[in-house]
């Protein structure tokens, strides 16, 4: 596999595309359809087949993200037809029974055989798997003979250890059947949401899409955004939000393109250190972004291993990256552009991928943070904390008094757009709804996680708020997440977003003029 | 066993230097005792406490403010710099160019920050990645020194985050020259000669930082 992703490169994506199928051929055929489904279109299957398997090619953790995402709790669920479709036992994963402790099993079995009560196994409501009720401790130690050394148990310590032991096996076995009954509970929402990402998914390729400019406003459509974007159409439909005002065309992608390659080039001829020195401080400048670069290419995402250096989506998105410093050196590579542009590259073509990332770099809000225009960014933080406070006063107050300002935090969250904090399936869901709502969504996001943990951050002091808050929990779900930001009004006395954020440039007025946003070419 | 005559210290150190140098690194090798090669690019600051049994009746809590290597965001980084007790400063040997930026670095936090009396903020330099098997310092020691002195860190050191290499002892130091600055706010303090011992299996230390 790594030889056929090192030639990944620009435009042999299909090469690339012909070494992931070979990684599962046989399950290509069948990979897009899931039973439950209605039918697709025509170049659906194929299209998510090739994800997927691309995923299994390249490496466990990429896969396990895709599977914790879209395809595993399906697999466990499905009735048995479902469950010999190929396409969803690819991505199965080993049911937990396996890594029981067995010694504990053993020395229950051997309990049972002596005092002649065999396990029965529950009735056949709940046969699914009986092992779950088992006690899974090693509690039954509780009825072996002491070492041959000690003095043996007394009769009535046997029978009451017995009895213990008894009470204790019904206790783990009334838990046991509760948390049964909560996996099963959230394995049904989970299918439930797989069946709704499915049916919306053909509302978006059928209905939507076609009619994109007439329906993109339109409350039903709104709504079904809001649930998260299938992931099939997710590059598509983020492309025709963001838009393309720059009119920044695939070769002229290609142009910017060639003209990193030449940098790059006459950068590593030049052997590096020694002339940065003479040469002015500009390219000095340029060429330590070109290094920025190659160093940041490999800290980006490094768990799916899928950016560092033989990854398959290594020069992509050094290329991406290359082609902005040329296409924008008034902006350059500022850190923070990594992780968004492997995030546009894992949802969109290349040429498609850079055309997103200069536009959404366009937009006023992430123009003001990647220029590091600190007073724009202390005004984007002010009217953070108008609706901090409206939203969550006591957290507030809280932050206040730690003099914990949101920079603290908010730099992180906002120059990622979230993909580094939180998990790259949330983070997708967050980036649905900001193509939607725009730049006020990120602040919103950053409520909502604020709300979210409210509770705890009250009891934390300012290094644990601070610690917690720029390295968030992984075991965030976008439910709680999603509901948390729903309940952040984005409405402080009867002004919006907007109008707050304007109110507070129209403050300070006297502040310098030059943020307006690049040219257009 | 918490004494009731225990002091508590708290003090904000800063950990600055070119990106991808291993600042994060380092301060992962000494809170978490691990080190990983994939850490992710650190944008704006992060965060890490160590508590230190300094000794019998001193417990020293360290925050350690983890700063945004690339230079663009030297403005927004500033507040950072409020309030702190003591820094790093920190290279990569694999990397000139980040040897050359240290001056920069420290130029630009001596500027944002004094101590309450007037004193510049007690700064250790760590030459990091140590384990790389450069050893261009190894045989510039004294000119080590001298650069140090001429520029005012209070000792350096030769680190590996990877290997853990003196990150505790580069924290000792600095601490200990804290822990001085603080008892004596008035008297000036003539600059301490900085011998590292590079010859002892790459255990560095500094003049000043032995404990009685």
């Amino acid at each position: 596999a790594p030889l056929g992703f090192t030639d990944v490169n620009l435009n042999s994506r299909n090469t690339y595309e012909v070494s992931r199928r070979r990684s599962a051929p046989e399950h290509l055929a069948h990979g897009g359809t899931a039973p439950a489904e209605p039918a697709p279109p025509p170049q659906e299957p194929a299209e998510r087949a090739r994800h997927r398997v691309g995923i299994a090619g390249a490496g466990s953790s990429f896969a396990e993200f895709f599977t914790r995402n879209f395809f595993t709790k399906r697999t466990k669920e499905l009735k048995p037809a479902a469950q010999s479709a190929p396409g969803w036992k690819l991505f199965g994963k080993v049911p937990p029974r396996e890594n029981l402790p067995k010694d504990s099993k053993i020395i229950q079995q051997e309990y049972e055989a002596r005092t002649g009560r065999m396990y029965k196994p529950p009735p056949s409501s709940a046969r699914r798997k009986n092992i779950e009720f088992e006690p899974l401790s090693t509690t039954a130690l509780i009825l072996e003979d002491r070492p041959a050394n000690l003095p043996a148990k007394s009769v009535e310590e046997a029978l009451r250890h017995r009895q213990e032991y008894d009470e204790m096996v019904a206790e783990a076995k009334k838990r046991e059947i509760k948390e049964a009954h909560k996996r099963k509970k959230i394995m049904r929402e989970r299918f439930k949401q797989e069946e709704n990402i499915a049916s919306a998914m053909v509302i978006w390729v059928n209905e939507i899409l076609p009619n994109w400019e007439g329906m993109r406003a339109t409350r039903r459509v709104r709504e079904l955004w809001w649930q998260g974007l299938p992931p099939s159409v997710r590059g598509k439909v983020w492309s025709l939000a963001v838009g393309n005002e720059l009119n920044i065309t695939p070769e002229l992608y290609e142009i910017f393109l060639s003209r990193a390659k030449e940098r790059w080039k006459s950068f590593s001829e030049t052997s590096s250190e020694n002339d940065i020195e003479d040469a002015g401080a500009s390219v000095a400048d340029r060429e330590a972004s070109l290094e920025l670069i190659k160093l940041d290419i490999s800290r980006t995402f490094p768990s799916l291993y899928i950016f560092q250096k033989g990854g398959p989506y290594h020069d992509l998105l050094h290329s991406v990256l290359g082609a902005y410093t040329c296409y924008r050196p008034d902006v350059g590579y500022v850190q923070g552009m990594s992780f968004i542009a492997a995030v546009l590259i894992l949802n969109l073509e290349e040429a498609d991928a850079f055309i997103a990332f200069a536009n959404l770099l366009n937009k006023p809000c992430q123009l003001a943070f990647f220029r590091v225009d600190h007073s724009m960014m202390l005004k984007y933080f002010a009217a953070f904390e108008v609706f901090f406070e409206e939203n969550l006063p006591k957290l507030f107050l809280h932050f206040k008094s730690y003099s914990l300002t949101p920079d603290i935090y908010l730099i992180d969250w906002i120059f990622t757009l979230y993909s580094k904090s939180l998990p790259l399936d949330l983070a997708c869901r967050v980036w649905d709804v900001f193509c939607r709502d725009g730049e006020e969504f990120l602040f919103r996001t950053g409520l909502g996680i604020l709300r979210l943990y409210e509770d705890i951050l009250l009891q934390m002091d300012f290094i644990h708020i601070a610690q917690f808050l720029t390295k968030l929990p992984e075991d965030i779900t976008s439910e709680k997440l999603f509901s948390c930001i729903a309940a952040i009004q984005m409405q402080n006395s009867n002004k919006k977003w907007a109008q707050v954020f304007a109110s507070l440039m129209k403050d300070n007025k006297e502040g310098d003029k030059n943020h307006s946003p690049a040219p257009k070419s | 066993m918490q004494k009731h005559n225990q002091k508590e210290h708290l003090y904000k150190l800063l950990v600055i230097g070119d990106l991808g140098v291993g600042k994060t690194s380092i301060i992962k090798r000494y809170v978490h005792q691990n080190f990983s090669p994939h850490y992710r690019a650190t944008i704006g600051v992060d965060f890490a406490l160590k508590v230190l049994n300094w000794d019998a009746e001193t417990v020293v809590r360290l925050q350690l403010w983890d700063i945004a290597g690339q230079e663009r965001f030297g403005n927004m980084t500033r507040v950072y710099y409020r309030e702190a007790m003591g820094a790093f400063i920190v290279f990569d040997v694999t990397r000139p160019a980040t040897f050359e930026a240290v001056t920069k670095w420290k130029e630009d936090l001596d500027s944002k920050l004094v101590l309450p009396n007037g004193k510049p903020v007690p700064t250790v330099l760590l030459a990091n990645k140590c384990d790389q098997g450069i050893d261009v310092l190894m045989n510039n020691g004294i000119k080590m020194d001298q650069f140090c002195k001429e520029n005012g860190f209070v000792g350096w050191f030769e680190t590996s985050a990877k290997e853990n290499i003196n990150i505790n002892e580069a924290s000792r130091c600095l601490v200990k020259h804290i822990i001085a600055s603080e008892s004596e706010p008035v008297q000036s303090i003539e600059p301490d000669i900085i011998k590292p011992h590079l010859n002892s299996s790459k255990i560095g230390s500094c003049s000043a930082c032995f404990k009685s």
